[in-house]
């Protein structure tokens, strides 16, 4: 699924909506088509025990490349060794992951295949927000730094990185991002997502954007 | 002989005239037209998060780095360096560069009216870029004067700028010209981090504790010396983090946007500029540096106002010097532009 052209690489993408919107399902299908595709690794961390590998498998199996049984078994079996997951339940624990990450990129040998493409950290608010308190300046700080080391990683490595956020209840009862203000400038690009209830189409819009206009929505169906 | 030498001339009016008039006001672009600028001004941005504080500077790069005239074009820019340290890191060359080429091909009058407003996917189709004439040769010239740093944490920005006397020093010699322009972007990226950075206890005391109080106090001097050197004019974005009203304005515009297909939804518009309330954050020492601050936000759109329907429109206001009134802006490829 291309959006505009695609995710960037070097950018950190943030993906923001209500529960149940389909980001999940997002991360899931640019993991599968990553791996697939482009043959690079993807290294997924997880928060909410939400990733499934027969999704994945389910997503793979729907590019109607080949036709014969045992090819399509080696691809899968390929493509899904290249998807790495982290379960991880605290911010320290993912901070962990993605330093080790950034030591295994600097210490690689350039290789064409295999080399991690892209990271998701899947619900990176669950990490943060028990730690942003009221008016202490330490979660901020972690926020923050957290989201310098993503994009450090996403520049100097050439990785593109999505991030998904969920939503809390603002002013007037009105649903806003949830990790304040001070989140918001860390992302590149801030996707809204949103989905009609009881059917299977859903929105997304851009929220902020480097160079393009806010407020273009799509339509389009998982 | 010591009193007759300190008696005699420096300059004539002549030299001073010519001085003077190099240092004179910068006719800056929209929004930052009302008040007249000069080298030595520190100029500070403001603004809640998606509020065009970097587009702006990206036109301002664009108008220094463009030459006065090439090869009989008048392109009418200040042709001198731009120095931009990112803090943000969140700066896309890209944006710079179509900006840049289309300020070229608007200028040199170019026979094909591309309608670049339709056209905004820059991946778009590669067969209508070589036909149009720009001069390659003028735009490997002007990005050559874009000088651009990056910065992930206040330690690399403090080291940066103790050597950037030696940087512009060097690009002096390189490209003849000095640099006008000192951008950075988000001034207020570290503070956070540098708030709960505890201090570290070397043995000894004169070492200086490390606090928001003392990189705050350390850019500022750095800068202040800098400035002495290499006379430029400061332009500084900062993201208001502490705002408090409207973030959910943001959002309300999003969802009215994407409910606005629905014919039985009610328009409820909230029409007029608001009053943004404003916390200041930074320390005071950096309050004081500032010379002059501006405002800017993005205003409330009306569904109904098809004709900027893909862009949003921006007020703009100066707190320091404090005018009365805001402007109203919008962006584009072209540039930025104020709508009455």
């Amino acid at each position: 699924m291309l959006l505009h052209g695609g995710l960037c690489v070097g950018h950190l993408t943030e993906l923001v909506g209500p529960s149940s919107a389909g980001k999940t399902q997002i991360c899931l299908k640019v993991a599968s088509g990553v791996a697939t595709r482009y043959m690079g690794g993807v290294v997924f961390i997880d928060t909410g025990n939400s990733f499934s590998p027969l999704r994945i498998a389910h997503f793979i199996n729907q590019i109607p490349d080949t036709i014969f049984k045992e090819v399509k078994q080696n691809i899968l079996e390929k493509v899904m060794s290249q998807i790495l997951c982290h379960s991880v339940f605290d911010i320290f624990a993912m901070l962990d992951v993605v330093h080790q990450l950034e030591y295994s990129l600097r210490s690689q040998v350039q290789t064409g295949a295999d080399q991690v493409r892209l990271l998701i950290v899947d619900s990176i608010s669950s990490l943060i927000t028990p730690i942003l308190g009221g008016s202490g300046s330490h979660g901020r700080a972690l926020m923050i730094s957290a989201g310098f080391l993503l994009k450090k990683l996403a520049h100097e490595h050439n990785l593109a990185v999505v991030v998904t956020n969920h939503m809390v209840g603002g002013e007037g009862g009105i649903l806003k991002p949830a990790l304040g203000e001070s989140w918001k400038s860390i992302p590149h690009v801030r996707l809204l997502l949103s989905r009609d209830p009881g059917s299977s189409i859903c929105h997304m819009s851009i929220l902020k954007h480097s160079y393009m206009a806010s407020g273009r929505a799509a339509r389009f169906m998982i | 002989m010591a009193a007759r030498g300190w008696i005699c001339t420096d300059e004539s009016a002549k030299e001073m005239l010519s001085r003077v008039s190099a240092e004179r006001s910068l006719m800056l672009l929209p929004p930052l037209h009302r008040v007249p600028l000069r080298l030595g001004n520190v100029v500070e941005i403001a603004g809640p998060s998606p509020s065009a504080k970097t587009q702006i500077l990206i036109q301002a790069a664009v108008y220094c780095i463009l030459p006065k005239e090439w090869r009989g074009v008048h392109y009418g820019g200040l042709e001198h360096l731009v120095m931009f340290i990112d803090l943000d890191c969140r700066f896309d060359i890209l944006c710079l560069s179509q900006s840049l080429k289309h300020r070229l091909m608007e200028t040199s009058g170019s026979g094909n009216k591309v309608n670049w407003e339709q056209n905004d996917d820059p991946w778009g189709s590669g067969t209508e870029e070589p036909n149009i004439g720009y001069d390659e040769e003028l735009f490997a010239a002007c990005m050559r004067r874009f000088l651009y740093i990056r910065c992930y944490d206040s330690f690399e920005f403090l080291a940066t700028l103790k050597t950037l006397r030696y940087r512009l020093q060097r690009a002096r010699e390189t490209h003849g010209v000095t640099a006008h322009f000192l951008m950075i972007d988000s001034i207020g990226a570290f503070y956070w981090v540098d708030r709960a950075s505890t201090s570290l206890h070397l043995e000894s005391n004169s070492r200086k504790r490390l606090s928001l109080q003392s990189i705050s106090e350390t850019v500022v001097e750095e800068i202040r010396k800098l400035l002495l050197v290499h006379p430029m004019l400061v332009l500084a974005t900062k993201a208001t983090i502490l705002g408090d009203t409207y973030s959910t304005n943001e959002v309300k515009r999003t969802s009215m946007k994407l409910s606005s297909n629905d014919p039985s939804n009610l328009r409820t518009v909230t029409g007029g500029p608001q009053k943004l309330s404003y916390r200041e954050f930074m320390p005071l020492v950096w309050q004081s540096f500032v010379t002059h601050r501006i405002l800017v936000r993005a205003a409330d759109d009306d569904p109904a106002n098809s004709k900027y329907q893909s862009r949003s429109i921006f007020l703009s206001e100066w707190l320091m010097p404090s005018l009365n009134f805001s402007d109203k802006f919008i962006v584009r490829d072209a540039g930025v532009f104020v709508v009455s």
